[in-house]
């Protein structure tokens, strides 16, 4: 065994992470993104099943679906990636009940890290994984459908990232106030159900039923994939779309960091 | 001048108080021992000193700040290394000790991988730095805890059973290291379940127990609380008839404790009245099984305050 370090000699007093909130943020972001690039074969398998469902699945389908001024294949196509990041967007709240039970989250509390911005990065941090993990996805749709210009791109995946950032923090909120694990599995099955088959993601509301139909428009899967259908076709930015995608955003990263306060500092998970 | 302060705090989960009426004062530079058994309300109260909890009752100021109104300055003062590890399996060592470096330090890249590697090294987990932490034995994960603290030097380091899985050469390096980090300025607690290691590390030593302080002085000072300064520990065969009154007849019997069949009689003179005490008991027809005459540790002191051992 080698013998201890030598710190003493310039250590005594280490400098504190103070005034350095945008960094601090970022970094809990980055450690959410890293574990994605520490498991490349899940992107790559994923991917894999995303092409498969799209030209064979989808390609039959539309198929057999004719709707005057509606091409099926380019409006699933888009459909499914939404739907997809709403669906990857979830996981961060598996990653923070696990992390709970395991005892991780107690050490994450420990860092000098204020509540809110632990809040703001873990759902940062989970939206830019769901955003780098459907990018070769999103890719192969632009392309499906003939995007207009590159700006229809950053356009569109605004509208996704923005998604991905309320999922998380709706997901976060979830994880935060749940104690059981059973209870939290099927609250957030149903959660990520409602919000993604009740919307316009793989369908028009017109062929929905009235029961669906109602609750659809207010989806923010909907808006998502609204607003990124309206980029990637003609370029036009669906304003109303990205204004609710935004709410969505504020509250539930709102009552994530509300939930946080009053439950997870109670010992919730003790 | 003291740095941390315990007022009256408590923490109570339902209807369970984990820690109750708790005041103590924690110097500034002292390496501070929590003993106490599992349960006893240690980790509950390092966990509302890092403001993880909240304490439910009373208040814990933390160089001067409120841990429940000023959170984010106490969270710049301390580090935790906990005592079951709390690491992200998929992460190597390095990568876990880099990242805490850089959400608890300003320190740039060369820096961060100076004290990195200066500690994995003296841990002897140089060569596993790139192995993920969820591979590693129980010993590695726990020196890799540590070694998050120890990398930090913050100016409160606090170990949750520092040495728990860790071999007798580990061990004793581990709390060498610690007492360096104390000669640095940090002040140092310590909680364990361990006699030696709070005797050996701890300059005060605070017992808990059933989230209550029980005592809190040196380790001598503490011993020197107990009467008679000897220890005869008695094993019977059956202690069931056993009185502790049968004893206390001799004047230089202070006290008497008995769990099941073993019996400590808190004594001075003790080479002297061992024969007598043997053959007190043999007349009354009890079998001794051994007999041990050690002078008073802390085990013997905790057992004192409350009536029960700790291991």
């Amino acid at each position: 065994m080698s013998s201890s370090p030598t710190l003493a000699r310039d250590l005594s007093s280490p400098p504190l992470a103070k005034e350095s909130s945008t960094r601090l943020v970022f970094q809990m972001a980055l450690r959410d993104v890293s574990v994605l690039f520490r498991t490349p074969w899940i992107i790559i398998t994923r991917s894999l099943a995303f092409v498969i469902q799209l030209f064979v699945f989808a390609f039959l389908i539309s198929g057999l679906i004719h709707v005057p001024g509606l091409n099926f294949f380019q409006y699933y196509a888009v459909g499914s990636v939404v739907a997809t990041i709403a669906s990857i967007s979830f996981v961060i709240g598996y990653d923070i009940f696990e992390e709970a039970e395991e005892g991780v989250l107690d050490y994450l509390l420990t860092l000098p890290i204020s509540r809110r911005q632990f809040i703001i990065g873990r759902a940062l941090g989970g939206a830019l994984r769901a955003i780098i993990y459907i990018i070769p996805m999103f890719l192969v749709v632009a392309l499906i459908e003939g995007f207009a210009q590159p700006l229809s791109i950053i356009s569109a995946l605004l509208s996704l990232f923005l998604l991905a950032f309320g999922v998380t923090g709706m997901s976060i909120t979830v994880a935060v106030s749940v104690k059981s694990a059973n209870r939290f599995d099927v609250v957030l099955a149903l959660l990520e159900l409602a919000v993604s088959r009740a919307s316009t993601a793989l369908y028009p509301i017109t062929f929905m039923p009235l029961y669906v139909s109602v609750f659809a428009p207010f989806s923010p899967v909907s808006f998502a994939a609204d607003s990124a259908r309206a980029s990637l076709v003609g370029f036009t930015l669906d304003l109303p779309a990205i204004a609710g995608l935004i709410a969505f955003v504020v509250v539930f990263l709102g009552l994530g960091a509300a939930f946080y306060f009053r439950r997870l500092e109670g010992g919730i998970y003790s | 001048m003291s740095i941390i302060t315990f007022d009256n705090a408590g923490k109570r989960f339902g209807s369970l108080d984990a820690v109750k009426d708790f005041s103590i004062t924690i110097k500034d530079g002292e390496i501070l021992g929590l003993l106490g058994p599992n349960g006893a309300g240690k980790t509950t109260l390092m966990l509302m000193m890092g403001t993880v909890y909240r304490p439910t009752s009373g208040t814990i100021s933390v160089n001067g700040y409120d841990v429940v109104k000023h959170p984010n300055e106490v969270r710049k003062l301390i580090g935790i290394a906990f005592q079951d590890p709390r690491l992200d399996g998929i992460l190597s060592a390095f990568d876990v000790l880099n990242w805490h470096l850089k959400m608890t330090t300003l320190f740039d890249k060369v820096e961060r991988r100076r004290r990195v590697e200066d500690v994995l090294k003296s841990l002897d987990l140089w060569e596993a730095r790139k192995k993920r932490t969820w591979l590693m034995s129980g010993g590695m994960k726990k020196k890799v805890e540590d070694a998050k603290i120890l990398v930090q030097r913050p100016s409160i380091a606090v170990f949750d059973e520092p040495t728990a899985f860790l071999d007798v050469p580990s061990r004793l390096l581990v709390w060498k290291m610690i007492r360096q980090l104390r000669d640095e300025g940090s002040t140092v607690i310590v909680a364990t379940n361990m006699m030696d290691e709070a005797e050996r590390l701890s300059e005060r030593v605070a017992i808990v127990n059933k989230g209550k302080l029980v005592a809190s002085e040196t380790p001598e000072q503490l011993k020197g609380t107990v009467k008679g300064g000897e220890v005869l520990e008695l094993t019977l065969n059956d202690g069931s008839e056993f009185k502790p009154g049968l004893l206390k007849e001799f004047p230089e019997v202070h006290d008497v404790k008995q769990q099941d069949n073993k019996i400590m009689v808190f004594l001075n003179s003790g080479t002297l009245l061992l024969p007598k005490i043997v053959d007190t008991l043999s007349s009354q027809g009890f079998k001794i099984e051994s007999v041990r005459l050690k002078e008073v540790s802390l085990e013997d002191v905790f057992l004192t305050y409350t009536g029960q051992r700790l291991e």
